[in-house]
């Protein structure tokens, strides 16, 4: 059995679990992780969720979906799944600009040093004052070649369509 | 739709390079504490700025003693009788009433500067409302304003690390130019020291090497990189690890087969 994996990350709230839920063939599995909130100096315990969704491709071959903690002191959690990943949908609340730079730093992140096949999903597309894509790419600084794409997280199809723009970035970029 | 948000988290300077590359149209209403300002701008360049609602009116022009009251009325007038898409200055000029040269500099002046004052606001709310347009006898520039040098401006007034940090991490980064360099670099209007540090940019120093070599504080180097970056010329970039770097950098490849079956199976959900 081959798993090959697909890390879905982006802030807080930008709708990793939905995105996940929406198309995973099993209830999406948050694993509720304990950890010490010191980035507002507040000694406090929180629970952070990752997400975990499964798509069976065939017998032989499975797809996983990983959703990452948003918070930046969850790097190392990042480190670890960004291995080997066979690509990346970054997703980003397009209500809210508040976010946009802790978005750019996970692109950031994910992207300066490995060559990552990824797009962008400019989430909540049917909230009033959304950001349009061309609005997010130029408030994110994308270049022209990266995708970024509309998305509503909660309806499948929308999801569906990233995923496969996403596949076809990395089927561009595959070999024979 | 509008576009809304707070400065503190969306800067002024990206909000202008926002409009300036998506030609937008349209009324960025701003707000601080008891200010409000509003600027207008047509297909991604400048054309008004107001820091009090009288200077969105007419009567500016009298006040900047560009014309006097019984010009402003007969200007009024002959407005009243044009067709949609009339503008009061547009009808001053073509009425011979100031020169089009008097009035773009002055009005422009009046507009740059009502807009520098903006870059010191530390946070504030925006709304950009999409092709809202200055009522047609509001004081708007002739030729409208391309507002790349209005960015550089903007960044040359900053005084402190925090928003230059969220773009530019640590002075290890390499500053090179962006593979197409846009027309629009030549365009921008560089003060000395930024043309040092320009010419220093060679896609292998870091901006620490740039501070030693031109002899500039890292916070200047960095405070000028940034304008650059913001004007969208150049880029900034971790340092490749060296050596093992290569192996990590260059992705496994996968096969184009095991993609396409995926692709299948999900065009089939
Ligand atoms: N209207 C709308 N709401 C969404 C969408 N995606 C997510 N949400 C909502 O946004 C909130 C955060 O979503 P969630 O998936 O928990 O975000 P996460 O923190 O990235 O996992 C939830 O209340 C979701 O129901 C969307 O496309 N449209
Ligand atoms: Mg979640």
């Amino acid at each position: 059995m081959q798993t090959v994996k697909m890390v879905i990350s982006g802030a807080v709230n930008a709708g990793k679990t939905e995105f996940i839920k929406a198309i995973s063939e099993i209830e999406v599995v948050s694993t509720e992780r304990r950890a010490t909130d010191d980035t507002k100096m507040i000694k406090k315990e929180t629970t952070v969720a990752m997400d975990f969704g499964r798509i069976a491709i065939a017998d032989d071959l499975v797809l996983h979906l990983f959703g990452t903690p948003g918070q930046k002191r969850f790097d190392f959690m990042w480190e670890i799944l960004s291995e080997g990943m066979l690509g990346l949908v970054i997703l980003v609340d397009s209500t809210r600009p508040e976010t946009f730079r802790e978005t750019n730093r996970i692109i950031d992140f994910f992207v300066s040093y490995r060559d990552t096949s990824y797009v962008i999903a400019a989430n909540k597309q049917d909230r009033p004052n959304a950001w349009s894509p061309d609005e997010l790419r130029l408030a994110l600084r994308q270049p022209p070649h990266v995708k970024v794409l509309p998305c509503v997280a909660s309806d499948r199809d929308s999801v569906k369509n990233v995923l496969l723009e996403l596949l076809y970035v990395i089927q561009e970029r595959s070999e024979e | 739709m509008a576009l809304v948000g707070n400065i503190k988290d969306f800067g002024l300077s990206d909000f202008l390079y926002l409009v300036d590359r998506g030609y937008k149209t349209g009324g960025l209403h701003l707000s601080h504490e008891q200010e409000t300002a509003l600027l207008f701008f047509d297909k991604g360049k400048l054309i008004m700025a107001a820091r009090k609602p009288e200077d969105q009116q007419a009567d500016l022009l009298v006040r900047l003693g560009l014309l006097n009251g019984d010009q402003l009325d007969q200007a009024r007038q002959s407005l009243s009788t044009q067709g949609n898409g009339a503008t009061l200055t547009q009808v001053i000029v073509d009425s011979q009433i100031a020169s089009r040269e008097q009035i773009q500099s002055v009005l422009q002046g009046f507009t740059e500067e009502s807009v520098y004052g903006l870059f010191g606001w530390p946070e504030g709310e925006f709304r950009f409302e999409q092709n809202q347009r200055p009522a047609p006898d509001a004081p708007v520039v002739p030729i409208p304003i391309s507002v790349d040098h209005l960015i550089m401006e903007g960044v040359r007034r900053i005084d402190e690390w925090g928003r230059i940090k969220d773009r530019i991490p640590s002075t290890d980064m390499i500053v090179r130019f962006l593979e197409q360099p846009d027309e629009r670099a030549k365009g921008v209007k560089l003060a000395p020291e930024e043309w040092r540090i320009f010419a220093r940019i060679n896609g292998k120093d870091t901006l620490a090497e740039i501070a030693r070599k031109t002899s500039l504080s890292e916070f200047d180097v960095c405070r000028i990189v940034y304008g650059f970056l913001t004007a969208g010329l150049v880029e900034v970039r971790k340092k490749p690890p060296v050596a093992v770097g290569r192996s990590a950098a260059d992705a496994p490849r996968v096969k184009k087969s095991l993609v396409n079956r995926i692709i299948n199976r999900i065009k089939g959900m």
